[in-house]
């Protein structure tokens, strides 16, 4: 839109702008004579029309028809209108290009067509059970249907669902991250009070050995040896004595 | 008898997962209790306490609250936030519904079994309507409308009460507007709900009092506390004959010795769970009327079912676990000795293989084949099949994939004896056959339930001369197959007790059935008819001290050139019938220690009767005769067991 920029003693001027339309470009003209500046069009007008107005107040406000502004408004709105249509364009093509990259991901990702007939051909099973693939696949398409839908006609209604997606269901991952972390929370908190600090515990090798040290002849503790003591040095020693054995047979049948 | 080797085994690192919460239904007088690991069993305690269903569990199921609501319907709700029934025909999970509140901290029924109530960690507390096939929302009740909430109910809920961050555990609600709370700070607290106030408070450990059920009739209480023991509270008067009435503590029971996370009170007895996997069950002895065995403590450690398979030919043990399979080879010797000898091992048993399952399920039942070459195990919604070769000392694993889309999930898996043959129990009431070939499996029948139950089968048993099947379901009686020809044989009259073993001897085709109350059948399959033996050991009854054991017998056996020979074994005994020798009454020794020695030991040899009972091996989990000569023994030391729980209260003990 052009705006006007708003002149106290303009209407009288404007009127007889309207009236008679030979007039103005000599008018101009002179004006533009008088501030010594090269008359650049309609654009340039109202700048020196304020200068001259600072300079000389008595004079009337100069003259400006109605073509002149009629054109500059114009001329602003072609702009405008050409700025927009540049953007369109421009975000179209954008558009464009990511939908090319979705469906190439998509050919990535997507699990092949007779796998995806048999998951839905599959008994519906329980919902926690749902692969995570199938949710990535049902978010895929519910995303790729509702670009198709903005894409093409603004006005029309998305598409959620098919009716072919009926043996399973979709579920947001963000609502199951959410439900796992409190369910993880709930099980620390338990844990946390029966067996974190504070509580007083002990471990089973001591319970059990209670009654060990309480006997009349003492005797160790149920766990005394701790079996789980160099294992990976043990089997080392094992398979070295296997080895070693092997070659002195050898040795020896050689002999 | 006869000279056997036995091997001892020890290496199956069997440890059972915690109970986490009991409901106890008095109309049916049957026992759900919940493990930490999801599984969910139920006991029928009429039925000399025998487990008689189990849903297997789930990774991401953390079992908070169980409850029993009108019509036997069960529901559990956990920390996953969802509401799970329970269907106890076909033993699976009916449905689950998300409560959308987040975690789920405890759930009640209402008094008429009509409604569900289940607090939520966001605050609220949900009502649940249930109809007849599902639970539907009613209201949502905020934190302050608690008037609002029934009586009775036993809930659980997380508060920061005082400065120490007390927990607290358990609130119970009784209908003349007592609250009962008890907390980690080791209190049993009464609160008057009309005033808010606290009317009386009993500090009764040192520890968390983490439990607490009351009685239907409200004179009783039991609260179960972090160092194992019970605590008993009773209504009494105050004086002889005062009207006024106070809860009084009464008796502890110490029967545990980690955290009791449940318990529940029956109208004659207690019955407490906790994280050293016991569920023991403690007969008050002025509610029962009949002072006999009955009245005695009832501990539970040791499953019910069998574990554990074996493959006799190439002498191989499969340990099933909730997550993984494990297969062993026997290790062997070459020395002798004599009656009683440790015989060193010339070769150690060998761990061959380790197979885990994918996906978070439990399995359910495994089974080996008896000539080694496969292993079949299934979980909830699958059957895996895997076959094995055997070069030299390596194992090769292969898995036959494109399994049936029918066969979902299995309660029983059992091979022929010439590994042939698979028959499946599925838990829709049907048995499936399929033939084995080299690389895959063609099916060839499917026996269907018949009219209109759909009953579980739980128990299979298949004739060495691969003639016949025998499949028990929970209620009907013992069904005999026909396998050459396809077709039903015969139906063993039904039972009033489960069947807990069943085993079919190899030339007789006799079919020995063990009860859960002890008691022994044997049905002759080509004559339809119970055996004379059968009908003699009847006539006569058992032995009141056989009658009087606690483990139900979980594997039946028989000697392959001796006909008259059964073997069976139960947690504490193993014992093989002699059918020829006469049988004993009440009045002889049922445990006779030694044979007789010499020809002179005439009153020995005139009180011999025909079971042959040794208490060695003990506590056994698994007992085979693996050839003529040879035994197996699997046992686990109930020491090795409390060895890998989790760490229990500190006892303060004079002198240490």
């Amino acid at each position: 839109m052009v705006q006007l920029r708003p002149r106290a003693s303009r209407t009288p001027a404007s009127a007889e702008a309207m009236v008679d339309e030979g007039q103005p470009a000599s008018e101009e003209a002179e004006h533009g004579l008088l501030l010594g500046q090269p008359s650049s069009g309609a654009a340039a007008e109202p700048l020196e029309d304020e200068d001259g107005e600072d300079e000389l107040d008595d004079e009337a406000p100069e003259e400006l028809t109605f073509a002149s502004a009629q054109a500059e408004a114009r001329e602003e709105e072609r702009r405008v209108r050409e700025t927009v249509r540049r953007d369109k364009t421009l975000l179209k093509e954008k558009r464009k290009r990511r939908e090319e990259l979705f469906i190439e991901q998509k050919k990535r990702k997507l699990l092949p067509d007779f796998l995806l007939e048999q998951l839905t051909a599959a008994p519906h099973t329980d919902i926690k059970k749902s692969p995570g693939k199938l949710k990535e696949v049902n978010l895929q398409k519910k995303n790729e249907e509702c670009e198709k839908g903005s894409d093409s006609k603004k006005v029309k209604v998305q598409k959620v669902q098919s009716a072919s997606q009926k043996s399973y269901l979709a579920l947001r991952l963000k609502d199951q991250d959410l439900r796992d972390s409190r369910q993880q929370a709930a099980k620390a908190f338990i844990h946390n009070s029966l067996y974190g600090p504070g509580t007083n515990r002990t471990t089973v090798n001591k319970f059990l050995s209670l009654d060990n040290k309480r006997l009349p002849v003492k005797k160790a503790a149920a766990q005394f040896l701790n079996h789980a003591w160099g294992i990976q040095k043990k089997q080392n020693a094992k398979r070295f004595k296997r080895r070693w054995m092997f070659r002195k047979m050898k040795t020896n049948k050689s002999k | 008898m006869g000279e056997f080797k036995v091997h001892r085994v020890r290496f199956f690192n069997y440890v059972p997962p915690g109970i986490r919460c009991v409901a106890y239904n008095n109309q049916s007088n049957r026992l759900a209790v919940s493990r930490t690991d999801g599984t969910v069993e139920i006991y029928n305690l009429s039925a000399n306490y025998f487990q008689e269903k189990f849903f297997p569990g789930h990774e991401s199921r953390a079992t908070e609250a169980l409850c029993w609501a009108e019509g036997q319907r069960l529901f559990s709700a956990g920390l996953n936030g969802e509401i799970l029934e329970y269907d106890l025909q076909a033993l699976n999970v009916k449905y689950a519904l998300d409560a959308f509140g987040g975690p789920i901290w405890s759930m009640t029924a209402s008094p008429s079994g009509s409604q569900l109530l289940v607090g939520c960690e966001d605050g609220s507390v949900k009502l649940f309507q249930i109809t007849p096939d599902n639970i539907q929302f009613e209201r949502n009740f905020d934190r302050q409308k608690s008037s609002a909430v029934r009586k009775m109910i036993v809930d659980r809920q997380y508060m920061g009460v005082s400065k120490r961050k007390c927990i607290v555990w358990g609130v119970a609600f009784l209908s003349d507007g007592t609250v009962i709370s008890v907390d980690s700070a080791g209190k049993v607290q009464f609160w008057d709900s009309a005033t808010g106030t606290l009317v009386k408070s009993h500090l009764i450990s040192n520890a968390d009092v983490q439990s607490i059920a009351v009685a239907d009739q409200e004179d009783s209480f039991v609260v179960g506390t972090a160092e194992g023991t019970i605590f008993h509270f009773q209504l009494v008067s105050v004086t002889s004959n005062s009207s006024e009435k106070q809860w009084v503590r009464t008796k502890p029971f110490q029967h545990h010795t980690h955290d009791v996370r449940a318990v529940a009170h029956s109208p004659t007895a207690l019955i407490s769970g906790g994280t050293d996997t016991h569920l023991v069950i403690r007969p008050l002895m002025e509610k029962v009327e009949v002072k006999n065995y009955d009245a005695a403590l009832r501990k539970i450690t040791f499953p019910h079912r069998c574990l554990i398979s074996c493959s006799k030919k190439k002498q191989l043990l499969l340990f099933q676990f909730a997550h993984h399979l494990e297969l062993w080879r026997l290790g062997s010797t070459a020395a002798t000795g004599k009656n009683g000898d440790t015989l060193p091992l010339s070769k150690n048993a060998d761990h061959l293989l380790h197979l885990k399952t994918k996906g978070p399920e439990n399995i359910i039942c495994s089974c080996i084949s008896p000539c080694g070459s496969w292993i079949a195990y299934s979980t909830v919604s699958r059957v895996f099949l895997y076959r094995l070769n055997y070069e030299h000392d390596n194992i090769n694993l292969k898995r036959v994939s494109k399994m049936p889309a029918f066969l979902r999930s299995a309660l029983q898996i059992m091979f022929s004896e010439d590994s042939k043959k698979l028959f499946v129990a599925s838990n829709q009431g049907s048995l499936h056959i399929f033939q084995l070939l080299e690389g895959s499996f063609k099916h060839l029948h499917t026996f269907q339930p018949q009219s209109g139950t759909v009953e579980a089968m739980c128990l299979l048993a298949v004739s060495p001369d691969g003639n016949w099947l025998a499949a028990s379901g929970t209620s009907a009686g013992v069904h005999v197959y026909n396998v050459k020809h396809l077709k039903l044989h015969c139906t063993v009259p039904a039972y009033n007790f489960p069947v807990t073993a069943l085993a079919i001897a190899p030339i007789t085709n006799n079919l020995v059935i063990a009860h859960s109350d002890q008691q022994v059948f044997e049905y002759s399959i080509p004559e339809k008819q119970y055996t004379e033996w059968s009908r003699n050991i009847q006539k006569q009854g058992f032995h009141h001290l056989w009658l009087q054991r606690d483990t139900p017998i979980t594997h039946i056996s028989f000697h392959p050139k001796r006909p008259m020979h059964i073997l069976l074994h139960d947690a504490y005994m193993f014992c093989i019938i002699d059918k020829s020798l006469p049988l004993p009454n009440d009045k002889t020794l049922l445990y006779n220690p030694l044979p007789p020695t010499n020809e002179s030991d005439v009153f020995r040899r005139r009180t011999a009767h025909a079971f042959k009972i040794s208490k060695i091996y003990k506590p056994l989990l698994f007992m085979d005769l693996l050839d003529e000569r040879t035994l197996v023994a699997v046992e686990r030391p109930l020491d090795d067991i409390i060895a890998q729980l989790p760490p229990p209260i500190k006892k303060k003990k004079f002198g240490t």
